[in-house]
C-alpha cells in the first residue's frame, strides 16, 4: 500500500511539474514580448513587428515616459496612496459585510445578500451615477472621488462571505457567544485570525483593483496633478485612438503621437512595480496563510 | 423552534434591536449601495424617453419601447443573445475548471521557491490590460509580418489570414480571457485549499488513500461550495460583460463579426453613431432583465436542493 | 465590550466622514459661491456688465493639458481679476473617452460655462437638442466687440434652428482633403504627381515595384475611403465613411440627391478597392492594425495616403523629417482637380455656453477677451513670451519650451487672425491657402443639422450592417465583389436604408430651401 502511494505521488507530481511550467511558460511569453517590444526602435516595430529579442534596440520609449519624471513619479505617489487607504478601509466594510451575511443566526442575511447581488444585475447607467458623484458629493477634483466608489464590490463580499463560512465552524460563533462576547468581539478576536487566506485574497484582489483603476481618474479628475498611474497610460492608448478614429473627420492635428514603442514602455513603467512587489506582498500572503493554519 | 417562531412574529425591528451590533456592522455596505447603486437607478427611466436637456429626464417626452426597437432591427438579437451567452458560458466553466486544476497542481509542488515563482508569474497576465493584448495578438497573428506568419514561410507553407478567418477567434478569445485570468481565479481557489485542514489528508492518508483519491474525496468537495458560488455570481451578468476583450481584439473588423459580435460590442457600435443616452440604458435594461431571470429561477432551485450552496 | 463599541463608532464616524464630509470639501464651488469677492459693491466692466460678485468660471476644452497650464492659468487670472472680477479654471477632458465625457459634461448639469463645440463633436445635434444657451441677445449686450468681430455671415452660418448658439472661429482655413505622397521616392523612380486617379493607380505600382517591403497605400480601417470619394467625385460633403447613407449630393447641384450605394458607379470603385488589394497597394491587415496613417508615413512603411489636409500635411513632413531629413513629403489639394474649395465652416471650431451655466454672461465677456484682447490671446495660444516662445525678426513664432507648444491649449477655436503666428515652415501651407482663395466656394454642406430621432433605431442598425458588409467591400478584402455588394444592399434595405435615405433627403431639400442654395 505505501509504496503505492508513493509512486502515485511521483507521478503525480511530475505531471504537477511539467502542467506548471507549460503554464508558466504560456504566461510569461506575451510578457516578455511586451519588453521586448518596449526596447525596440519604433520604425521597426511598424515595419516588421517585434520579436523576443529587439531587433534594433532602443530606449526611445522609455525617454518619452521620463519626458517629465515628475508627473509620472506624483502619479505613483497617487496610485500608492489611493491603494492603500482603500484597500485598508475597504477590507474593514468587506470584511464586516462577509461576516455579518454567513451568520446563520442572522436572520435576514439572504435578504441583504440579495439587496447587495442585486446592484450587479441593474443600474442606472453612468449618467445619474456621475450626477450623484460630482453634483450631490461634490467628489469632483478630490482624493475621496479615486477612493470611494471602489471600497466594495459584490463581487469580493460574496467572495468574502464565502472563505469565512469555509474557514469558520459555526459551533465556535455559537460558543464564543454563550461566553458572551458580542458579535463584533467575535468578528475581531475569531474572523480576522481564522480566516486569514480568504482575507489576504480579497485584499489583494482589492489592492489590485486600485492599482489598475484609470476609470475614475478619467471621468472625475481635472487636476493632472491628481491622476492615478494606470490613467497615463490610457491616455497614450486612446490618445492613438483618437487619431486613428476621428482624423479624418476632425481635421485635427496632434504632432509627435504616442507610438507603439512608447504604449509598451509605459505599460512596463505602470506595472513592472507591483509585479516586483508580488513576490514581498505573497511573502505576506503566505505567512497569513501559515498563521492562520496553526491557529486553526 | 420557539424562539424562531417568536422573532418571526416580532418581526423586522425586534431583529434590529436584537442583533444591533451586526446591523451596525453591515451598515456601511447598506449605505455604500444605497448611494452608489439604488439612488442611481432612476436613471433606468432613460430607456423610455427622447431625452433632451431642456426638459431633463422626467420633463423629456416618454417613448416607450421605441429606445428597444435598434436591438431587434438589424435582426441580429438572437444571434447576439446566443453569442453572448455562450462566450460567458465558456469562460466562466472552463475558466473556473481550469483555475481549480492549476490551484490543486500549484498546491502539491513541495518546492517553495518554484510554487511561488511559478504563481507570479501566472498573475503576470491580470496585468496586461486588453489594448496591450491586442498588440501582442496582432504582432503574433498579422498576415504582412505576424510572428507566426513568418515562421509559416520559414517552413516553407501558405500564410494563414488570421483577421479573416472569424471561426478560429472563437478560440483565439477564449484564450486570452483564460490567460488573463488563470492566475487570478487560481489564487482563489489556492486559498481555499490552504484553509482545508491537515487532518482530513492525514486520516485520509492513514486510510489508504492515494493522492488522487485524497484529491477527490477531500479537496474537491472542498472547493465545491466556492466554486458553485462564484458560478452563481456570474450567470447574472452572462449577457454582459468582457466589451474590452472583444472590442480591442476585433475592433471595428466586420469580417468577424459573425462569429465575435457580442451584445456589449454591437451596442457600443450602435451609441457611436446615434449618441443616446435611451438606448444605451435601453439595452443595459435588456441584459439586466435576462439575468435577472436566469439567476432568480437558478438560484431558487438551488435553494431547494442545498440552502448553503444559495447565493442568497 | 466597551471599546468594541467604541471603535464601531470610531469606525462609522470614518465612513460618515467618507460620505458627507466630503460632500463640502470638494475644491471651490463653481459658479455658485462667490463669497471672496465682495467688497466693492456694484463693480461693472468696461461694457457696463455687473462684476459686484467675484464669480470662477469653469472652461472645458478637449484634448490633454499641456504641462505648463497652471502658470498660464494664473496670469489669466491676474489679469481677469482686474477686468471681469472672475477666475477661470482651464480643464481638459483628455483624449480618454472623450465622447462620453463631453455627454456627461452637457447631460449631468454640472456647471460647464464655456465648451469647445465642432461638426466632429456633434455641435448641430447637441443644439438641435437644447444643450447649449441660445446667445443672440447676450452677444451685442455683453460682448459687443467680439459680436462685430466675427463677421455676420458667419453669425448666420452657425445658427441652429435660427439661433446662434456657439461663437465660431474666424481664422479662414482649408481642411480640405489631399494626396500626400512621398516625393523623394517620386523622383527617385520617376513616377508622375498622384494628381488623378489614373496617376495615383501608377504612383502605387511604381512603389509596390521598387520598394516591394512597402505597402504603397497608407490605409487603416477606412482611412482612406472619404478621401478617395472626394477625389474621384464633387459631393457637396462626405461624411467620415463615405456618402451619408450612401447618398451622392453633386455639389454644383445640391437637389439632385442620388443613389450611390448599389449603383454602377459605387460597384467599379469597390472593384479597384479589390484590384489595389490584390496588387498588395493596400495591407491585409487594414481593418486591424492599430498604426495611424500617419505612423505609416513617416516610419516609411507606406507612401501615400488618401485625403489628409493641408495643415496636418505640413506637420506630418516636419514630424518626419526630424528623422529622416533627406525625406520629403508633397501634396496634392483635391480642390485643384475639382476647382473649386470650401474654406472650413464656421460650425468647425467653436465655443458654445452649456445651458448649466451659473455666469454665461461673465463667460461671454471672458470669451471676447480671449479672442479679441491680444495679451489674453497670446497668453493662451503661446504661451509666456520669453519662457515659451519669441517672435523672431521676420515676425514667425519660434518655440522655446517643450512645456507648452504653439497652441498648446489646442486653441483652434479662439484664434485671431490680427494676432496669429505662425512657424516659419507654415508658409508652405499659406502658400496653399493663396491657391485654394482663388477658388473658394462656401461650404454648403455642415451647415445642415441633421435630425435622425425618426430614423435612430435604423441608422444604428444600419451601422452594423456598414461595418460588417461594407468595410471589407471598401478595403478590397472581400473576393466575390458583385456578390458581396448584393449582400450589403440586401442587408441594408432590412435595417432600413429607404426609411432613413427618404427622411434624410427630405430634411436635406428642406434646409436647401431654407439656406436660400439654389
Amino acid at each position: 500500500m505505501k509504496v503505492k502511494d508513493a509512486e502515485y505521488s511521483l507521478l503525480f507530481k511530475t505531471i504537477a511539474y511539467v502542467m506548471v511550467t507549460i503554464f508558466t511558460l504560456v504566461c510569461l511569453f506575451p510578457v516578455l514580448l511586451i519588453i521586448s517590444g518596449s526596447l525596440t526602435d519604433n520604425e521597426t516595430i511598424v515595419r516588421n513587428g517585434f520579436g523576443l529579442i529587439p531587433e534594433k534596440f532602443s530606449l526611445d520609449g522609455y525617454m518619452y515616459v521620463f519626458k517629465y519624471p515628475t508627473a509620472i513619479l506624483r502619479a505613483y505617489g497617487v496610485t500608492i496612496f489611493t491603494t492603500v487607504v482603500g484597500t485598508a478601509l475597504g477590507m474593514f466594510f468587506i470584511t464586516m459585510a462577509g461576516f455579518v451575511l454567513q451568520r446563520k443566526d442572522f436572520k435576514y442575511r439572504n435578504q441583504f445578500a440579495f439587496y447587495i447581488y442585486f446592484t450587479t444585475l441593474f443600474g442606472g447607467g453612468l449618467v445619474p451615477w456621475y450626477i450623484m458623484l460630482t453634483k450631490y458629493m461634490k467628489l469632483m477634483d478630490t482624493y475621496t472621488v479615486l477612493i470611494y466608489p471602489g471600497l466594495m464590490t459584490p463581487f469580493l463580499i460574496i467572495l468574502m462571505r464565502s472563505f469565512i463560512k469555509s474557514a469558520i465552524p459555526d459551533e465556535l460563533v455559537e460558543s464564543a457567544k454563550i461566553d458572551g462576547a458580542n458579535d463584533f468581539r467575535i468578528y475581531r478576536s475569531i474572523v480576522l485570525r481564522l480566516s486569514m487566506p480568504g482575507i489576504a485574497t480579497v485584499g489583494l484582489f482589492l489592492a489590485l483593483q486600485y492599482w489598475n483603476d484609470w476609470f475614475l481618474s478619467s471621468l472625475f479628475i481635472n487636476d493632472t496633478r491628481k491622476y492615478q498611474l494606470q490613467f497615463y497610460l490610457y491616455n497614450i492608448i486612446n490618445t492613438v485612438q483618437f487619431i486613428r478614429d476621428m482624423a479624418i473627420s476632425s481635421g485635427v492635428s496632434i504632432g509627435n503621437p504616442p507610438t507603439e514603442a512608447m504604449r509598451m514602455a509605459m505599460s512596463v513603467v505602470v506595472t513592472g512595480p507591483i509585479v516586483f512587489l508580488y513576490p514581498f506582498v505573497q511573502r505576506y500572503f503566505v505567512k497569513g496563510l501559515t498563521i492562520g493554519a496553526v491557529k486553526g | 423552534m420557539r424562539a424562531r417562531a417568536m422573532s418571526r412574529r416580532r418581526g423586522f425591528w425586534h431583529e434590529v434591536r436584537k442583533n444591533w451590533v451586526m446591523f451596525l456592522m453591515l451598515l456601511p455596505t447598506l449605505l455604500f449601495f444605497l448611494i452608489n447603486s439604488y439612488v442611481p437607478m432612476v436613471g433606468i427611466y432613460f430607456a423610455f424617453t427622447r431625452y433632451n436637456f431642456a426638459d431633463g429626464l422626467f420633463g423629456s417626452p416618454f417613448v416607450g419601447f421605441e429606445n428597444f426597437r435598434f436591438l431587434w432591427q438589424s435582426g441580429k438579437l438572437i444571434q447576439l443573445t446566443l453569442n453572448t451567452i455562450g462566450y460567458n458560458l465558456a469562460f466562466i466553466v472552463l475558466g473556473h475548471t481550469l483555475a481549480i486544476v492549476c490551484a490543486i497542481l500549484l498546491s502539491e509542488i513541495g518546492a517553495r521557491f518554484f510554487k511561488k515563482l511559478a504563481q507570479s508569474i501566472m498573475f503576470l497576465p491580470y496585468f496586461v490590460s486588453f489594448v496591450l493584448i491586442n498588440v501582442i495578438a496582432y504582432n503574433l497573428l498579422n498576415y504582412d509580418t505576424g510572428f507566426i506568419n513568418s515562421l509559416l514561410v520559414r517552413w516553407g507553407m501558405e500564410k494563414l489570414d488570421f483577421y479573416s478567418i472569424s471561426w478560429i477567434w472563437v478560440f483565439l478569445i477564449i484564450f486570452f480571457y483564460l490567460w488573463k485570468y488563470l492566475g487570478y481565479y487560481a489564487v482563489i481557489y489556492l486559498a481555499v485549499i490552504t484553509g482545508i485542514s491537515d487532518e482530513y489528508f492525514e486520516a485520509a492518508k492513514i486510510d489508504g488513500a492515494n493522492i488522487f483519491q485524497r484529491i477527490w474525496y477531500i479537496t474537491v468537495p472542498m472547493l465545491r461550495p466556492t466554486f458553485i458560488i462564484l458560478l452563481l455570481f456570474s450567470l447574472g451578468s452572462i449577457m454582459k460583460g468582457q466589451f474590452e476583450l472583444f472590442y480591442q481584439l476585433v475592433g471595428n473588423n466586420g469580417l468577424l463579426f459573425n462569429a465575435t459580435d457580442i451584445l456589449d460590442t454591437y451596442v457600443y457600435r450602435s451609441i457611436k453613431v446615434t449618441f443616446d443616452i435611451g438606448m444605451a440604458t435601453a439595452a443595459g435594461l435588456y441584459q439586466s432583465l435576462f439575468g435577472f431571470v436566469l439567476i432568480m429561477t437558478v438560484n431558487y432551485i438551488i435553494r431547494k436542493v442545498n440552502e448553503d450552496y444559495a447565493l442568497f | 465590550m466597551r471599546r468594541n463599541i467604541k471603535l464601531v463608532a470610531a469606525f462609522l464616524a470614518v465612513m460618515l466622514i467618507l460620505l458627507t464630509g466630503c460632500m463640502g470639501g470638494g475644491k471651490s464651488e463653481p459658479g455658485g459661491g462667490g463669497s471672496g469677492g465682495g467688497g466693492s459693491g456694484g463693480r461693472t466692466s468696461a461694457s457696463g456688465l455687473d462684476i459686484s460678485q467675484r464669480v470662477e468660471l469653469q472652461f472645458y476644452m478637449l484634448g490633454d493639458a499641456p504641462v505648463d497650464l497652471p502658470l498660464i492659468e494664473a496670469e489669466i487670472n491676474k489679469m481677469l481679476v482686474e477686468d471681469l472680477n472672475a477666475t477661470v479654471k482651464f480643464n481638459f477632458t483628455t483624449w480618454t473617452d472623450w465622447e462620453q465625457k463631453y455627454r456627461l459634461l452637457l447631460t449631468s448639469g454640472q456647471p460647464v460655462d464655456l465648451i469647445f463645440t465642432a461638426e466632429w463633436t456633434q455641435y448641430q445635434a447637441y443644439a438641435k437638442n437644447g444643450a447649449f444657451l441660445a446667445l443672440d441677445d447676450l452677444l451685442p449686450k455683453v460682448a459687443p466687440k467680439l459680436y462685430a468681430f466675427v463677421p455676420q455671415e458667419m453669425w448666420d452660418a452657425v445658427r441652429i434652428d435660427g439661433k446662434i448658439q456657439t461663437v465660431p472661429a474666424t481664422w479662414k482655413e482649408y481642411v480640405t482633403f489631399g494626396n500626400v505622397w512621398r516625393e523623394d521616392l517620386r523622383e527617385k523612380y520617376n513616377l508622375p504627381i498622384p494628381d488623378s486617379l489614373e496617376n495615383v493607380e501608377k504612383y502605387l505600382a511604381g512603389i509596390k515595384q521598387n520598394e516591394p517591403d512597402m505597402i504603397p497605400l497608407a490605409a487603416n480601417g477606412l482611412f482612406h475611403t472619404p478621401g478617395y470619394y472626394d477625389f474621384k467625385y464633387e459631393p457637396a460633403g462626405v461624411a467620415s465613411y463615405g456618402f451619408p447613407y450612401g447618398l451622392y449630393i453633386p455639389y454644383d447641384d445640391p437637389s439632385n440627391v442620388q443613389q450611390f450605394w448599389g449603383s454602377e458607379r459605387h460597384l467599379e470603385d469597390l472593384l479597384v478597392m479589390k484590384r489595389w488589394m490584390d496588387n498588395g497597394y493596400i495591407s491585409r491587415n487594414v481593418l486591424t492594425t492599430q498604426d495611424t496613417a500617419h505612423t505609416m508615413l513617416v516610419t516609411g512603411k507606406s507612401a501615400l495616403m488618401m485625403g489628409d489636409n493641408p495643415n496636418r500635411w505640413n506637420s506630418t513632413n516636419q514630424d518626419m523629417k526630424s528623422t529622416h531629413p533627406d525625406w520629403e513629403l508633397g501634396y496634392y489639394p483635391y480642390p485643384l482637380k475639382k476647382g473649386y474649395a470650401t474654406p472650413v465652416h464656421p460650425i468647425h471650431n467653436g465655443f458654445a455656453i452649456p445651458i448649466s451655466s451659473q455666469n454665461p454672461e461673465r463667460a461671454l465677456a471672458f470669451y471676447e477677451l480671449m479672442v479679441t484682447d491680444k495679451r489674453y490671446n497670446w497668453l493662451t495660444q503661446y504661451g509666456i513670451e520669453g519662457t515659451h516662445f519669441q517672435v523672431t525678426e521676420d515676425g514667425y513664432y519660434e518655440g522655446l519650451s517643450d512645456s507648452f507648444k504653439r497652441e498648446g491649449m489646442n486653441g483652434w477655436a479662439w484664434r485671431n487672425p490680427e494676432y496669429m503666428l505662425f512657424d516659419e515652415s507654415f508658409e508652405a501651407v499659406n502658400e496653399i491657402f493663396h491657391e485654394l482663395d482663388k477658388i473658394a466656394k462656401p461650404d454648403i454642406f455642415t451647415g445642415f443639422a441633421e435630425d435622425w430621432t425618426p430614423y435612430q433605431a435604423e441608422r444604428a442598425a444600419l451601422e452594423q450592417v456598414r461595418q460588417q458588409y461594407l468595410h471589407p467591400l471598401e478595403v478590397g478584402l472581400v473576393d466575390d465583389v458583385e456578390a458581396g455588394l448584393r449582400t450589403f444592399m440586401e442587408k441594408a434595405k432590412e435595417a432600413g436604408l429607404e426609411t432613413i435615405q427618404k427622411s434624410y433627403t427630405e430634411q436635406w431639400l428642406n434646409y436647401l430651401k431654407e439656406a436660400g442654395i439654389q
